[in-house]
């Protein structure tokens, strides 16, 4: 972990060398991750599910909420029906998009808030640790005391009801989103802190402090560059955690309602079908499936390619 | 021994406090008025500030939260807005053994299987046994447990149609009925702990210890179960806690889609009948269990392993 700053910390000590080394770096990153087919595949893959959920939805006419007009119940695809439909009608394949953008909108909301607020906290904690820390830490450490989405679920299911009253369907995304960014900032600022208190009694920080730079300027524009690989990583590999938790709290009742899609609740929606048709199961799943294993090895690749010393 | 002890007990007073104050908070900013609630359709000013006050309500929210406390330490988990003045304990009562069943059945097959298939890998690393196995536990721990789910549905159906034996995929009851949510439940675990215990003994099989016993001669069973294993196992008691944290969220998902009566089945009921003092107390037995689970492993680990000492937990 602490490697990982190695090549900027050397590259801050002087100005010269920040501009050269930090081109040489970011060539370096694109060529190692170029190199990892994997992770590159992974990266395309993700790119064109984004691609598919912003545009596929314009582009495809059937809608997802309503019933098609032939009344197909559960079939498999079929020309009209591209993935088929589901047991109560609906064309599938306008289902999945929808899931789709509905799992990748919460995980961007999440990651946004997971980086500035978790990734802050954390950065201030380290920094200036004292009574500041001992409060985020101490934050963060109740907010632990919950094992996985026990917290997530308490608060969405006390709160559900009066944000969709309030707001409607946008009202349980959001609350979703909050719910599942409670869950997942404490480990993000325990990560950031932790990184930022060794760089804190760095030389290369206490050069920059010598030379008049204050703490604004350091954290900025030194600590931070620092942590990006840190932060990128971590929240690229959170991505995964946050598809599925959405999928779960949606799929016992406490996300998105029907008849609004979500990819947990096409699957159990599908389940107790299985026996006649195992395509409407299948697809929802392959797709889940699809995210959260090209997030994963994006991460890892991601990983490796801003911290070549962590090869193994 | 015992200052460590102290420390630890104070970080288990806190914990155990973070979950109670959030716990209570969460319920005290629910929307609804729980004495409205519970008046029906009979409602009546002189009555409403009777109960409000019958309840404790009228008082500030810092002695609420005391008296939260005490009535959580006497088992009093609250009372149901649905069923009129039920108590939470009483609704949830039958939930718990069929819960913690399921929760320590998945965690003794996780170790069971996990703990074997790690060391069976570590022994013939880079073979395509290793491989392979070592796939299929990737995939155990990532695949999530709705997505396991119809799996197992769809090969116990194809069994089924095939003159094969199958298994119940609903309801409770029978040792039958255990098999199925049992394996889905603990199946995260299993790939977690096999894919911990192959590193953690080809830590250990790396060892200097291991090349001196092998060049005394002993056999090699008698240095993997006698050097090797033992050094191994105790890193893997630390994975305990999160194997339990995984089986808390899986016991919801587990119990809702083969409708088994536990805690997790009861609260996702009392979420659609809007009924939190019921969520609210599941979420409060289970964090409780989990962190004393954590508390026990810990202290189990620091018995097991004497370098462990004791500003080593001091971050």
């Amino acid at each position: 972990m602490t490697a990982r700053s190695t090549r900027h910390a050397t590259a801050s000590l002087s100005p010269l060398s920040v501009t050269a080394d930090a081109r040489g770096f970011w060539r370096d990153f694109w060529a190692r991750l170029a190199a990892n087919r994997l992770a590159l595949l992974s990266g395309i893959l993700l790119i064109s599910l984004i691609a598919v959920a912003i545009f596929g939805p314009l582009v495809y006419g059937q809608s997802a909420t309503d019933i098609s007009s032939d009344y197909a119940l559960n079939t498999f695809p079929s020309a009209l029906h591209v993935l088929g439909t589901d047991s109560d009608g609906r064309d599938t394949l306008a289902r999945l998009m929808g899931g789709l953008r509905v799992s990748l909108l919460v995980a961007v909301f999440v990651e946004v808030i997971n980086i500035g607020l978790g990734a802050t906290l954390g950065l201030i904690a380290g920094y200036f640790g004292g009574a500041l820390d001992f409060i985020i830490s101490r934050l963060a450490d109740m907010l632990f005391a919950f094992p996985g989405l026990l917290l997530a679920i308490l608060v969405s299911a006390v709160f559900g009801r009066a944000a969709e009253d309030q707001f409607g369907g946008i009202g349980r995304l959001l609350l979703v989103t909050g719910a599942l960014s409670l869950v997942s900032w404490p480990l993000m600022a325990r990560y950031v802190r932790g990184q930022t208190l060794a760089l804190r009694e760095r030389d290369f920080v206490l050069a920059a402090r010598s030379l008049g730079a204050g703490s604004g300027r350091i954290l900025i524009s030194h600590i931070l560059p620092s942590l990006a690989g840190l932060i990128v990583v971590s929240s690229t590999l959170d991505v995964a955690n946050v598809v599925i938790n959405e999928a779960v709290l949606s799929l016992l009742g406490l996300g998105i309602q029907p008849p609004d899609p979500s990819l947990g609740i096409m699957i159990t929606q599908a389940t107790p079908f299985l026996q006649t048709n195992w395509t409407q199961v299948f697809f929802p799943s392959l797709t889940l499936t699809g995210i959260v294993l090209s997030v994963s090895f994006l991460g890892d690749g991601l990983r490796d390619a801003l911290d070549p010393q962590s090869l193994r | 021994m015992l200052r460590f002890l102290a420390r630890r007990l104070i970080g288990l007073l806190f914990v155990l406090f973070s979950i109670t104050f959030i716990t209570f908070i969460i319920g005290h900013l629910a929307p609804g008025d729980p004495i409205r609630v519970l008046l029906g359709n009979r409602q009546d000013d002189a009555l409403y500030n009777r109960l409000r006050h019958l309840y404790g309500l009228d008082l500030p929210w810092t002695q609420q939260y005391v008296s939260y406390i005490d009535n959580l330490l006497h088992g009093n988990l609250g009372y149901s807005f649905r069923y009129q003045g039920r108590a939470v304990a009483d609704i949830m009562a039958s939930g718990v053994p069929i819960s913690f069943g399921l929760g320590l059945a998945a965690l003794l097959v996780s170790v069971l299987i996990g703990i074997p298939v790690g060391i069976m890998a570590a022994l013939r690393q880079n073979s395509i046994l290793d491989w392979g196995v070592m796939g299929v536990m990737l995939a155990l721990y990532s695949i999530p447990s709705f997505v396991l789910i119809p799996i197992a549905w769809a090969v116990n159906d194809f069994s089924h149609n095939h003159g094969g034996p199958s298994l119940p995929v609903a309801g409770w009851g029978t040792p039958r009925h255990w098999i199925l949510p049992v394996l889905i439940l603990a199946a995260a675990s299993i790939g977690y702990i096999a894919r911990l215990t192959r590193f953690s003994m080809l830590e250990v099989l790396r060892q200097d210890y291991i090349r001196v016993a092998f060049s005394k001669g002993l056999r090699a069973r008698g240095v993997y179960l006698g050097h090797a294993f033992r050094n191994a196992l105790l890193p893997l008691l630390t994975v305990i806690g999160p194997s339990v944290a995984f089986l808390v969220t899986g016991a919801f998902v587990v119990e809702n889609l083969f409708a088994v009566p536990g805690i997790g089945y009861l609260a996702v009921q009392a979420i659609g009948q809007r009924d939190y003092p019921v969520v609210q107390g599941t979420t409060v037995i289970l964090a409780v269990a989990v962190v004393a689970m954590n508390f026990l492993t810990d202290i189990a680990y620091t018995v097991a392993d004497p370098r462990v000492r004791l500003d080593a937990h001091n971050e």
